[in-house]
């Protein structure tokens, strides 16, 4: 691995869904599946498959239940989930960072 | 609507930028400071018919350059701490009701724990210094101790606990203002009786509650009832 901070960046964060999915989580400490769906503005089909890939990669729990009659999906960020949703933040701002440098220095 | 590519694709301004504005959405729609505010306003108005019509003494005693009196109701130190506690889970409750009409969670835990702690807390304080007067006058810094066990200062407490927990500024500058009206003594000359002794601070500290309830009420009610 180099330097790059391209190199740091976790391909099963660095998504915008994904991404998005770890940020409400973090902030709520736990979110419906429809609150997810309707901010994130996906399909409830594509929104499954990305939270069974933050599942499988362990950033995230599912939890399913009842609201009186009504089925519910719960999600809550795990401490891996945490711990990644930090790192991606910090190699984003290093990648911006880095960017704007070439940007402004000379050739 | 598909399934988007990982990187490289992903812009890293714009996926920052969508990470920022989705944590504020996030905290603006959990915030409902304007009920713990309606609630506590509420409580101090409607402590004064408690205080009006209930049994007072006047303790005095004498002190270096003249007398220190303190009046003081028996029954506000059963009426706030009552008060305060069904308040908390009358807040928790209505936030945690709130959260699972809409899917989203909230952070009102630590403000209803610290909430409860603080009152009996305080309450517990208030009545050890009524075995313990002071020593001097109350109006300096030294009488600060007696001023912060009281349920101005409970609630202005716990506000601040909430400050954070919402991560909202506007509440953080309201409970320090709301916080000075409690802990600056208010003095017009001595015991009052016409008005009551207990009234204008009371007044002037329900009244910030009010307008504090009030004004997050019409700023928050957009987040409330989004347009369908």
């Amino acid at each position: 691995m180099t330097g790059h901070p391209a190199n740091g960046l976790d391909d099963t964060v660095h998504q915008r869904v994904r991404l998005g999915i770890l940020t409400i989580a973090h902030e709520a400490r736990r979110v419906e599946f429809s609150y997810l769906r309707d901010n994130l503005e996906v399909t409830a089909g594509n929104l499954s498959q990305h939270l069974g890939v933050l599942e499988s990669a362990g950033l995230i729990t599912i939890e399913k239940g009842y609201a009186g009659k009504r089925a519910r999906t719960w999600v809550t960020l795990t401490k891996a989930g945490q711990a990644a949703l930090a790192e991606e933040i910090t190699q984003l701002k290093l990648l911006i960072s880095q960017i704007e440098r070439a940007h402004t220095s000379p050739d | 609507m598909t399934t988007e590519a990982a990187y490289p694709g992903e812009d890293p301004h714009r996926l920052l930028w969508n990470a920022r504005k989705l944590a504020q959405r996030v905290r603006k729609e959990q915030r409902a400071t304007w009920f713990p505010l309606l609630v506590f306003a509420a409580l101090t108005f409607a402590s004064f018919p408690v205080l009006r019509y209930s049994g007072h003494h006047l303790d005095c005693r004498a002190v270096p350059g003249g007398r220190v009196c303190r009046v003081y109701s028996d029954a506000e130190f059963v009426y706030w701490p009552v008060a305060l506690v069904l308040a908390y889970v009358a807040i928790a409750a209505f936030y945690i009701r709130r959260s699972r009409a809409r899917g989203l969670g909230t952070r009102v835990r630590p403000y209803a724990i610290a909430g409860i702690i603080v009152a009996v807390a305080l309450t517990g304080v208030a009545l050890w210094e009524l075995r313990n007067p002071p020593a001097e006058s109350l109006m300096g810094l030294n009488g600060m101790p007696y001023r912060l066990a009281s349920p101005g200062a409970a609630i202005g407490l716990t506000l601040l606990v909430l400050a954070w927990a919402e991560r909202n500024r506007a509440l953080l500058l309201l409970t320090l203002a709301y916080l000075a009206s409690v802990l600056v003594p208010i003095t017009f000359g001595g015991v009052q009786h016409d008005p009551p002794w207990y009234s204008y601070p009371l007044v002037f500290q329900g009244s910030v509650l009010l307008l504090g309830g009030i004004g997050f009420a019409l700023a928050q009610r957009p987040l409330r009832s989004p347009a369908p």
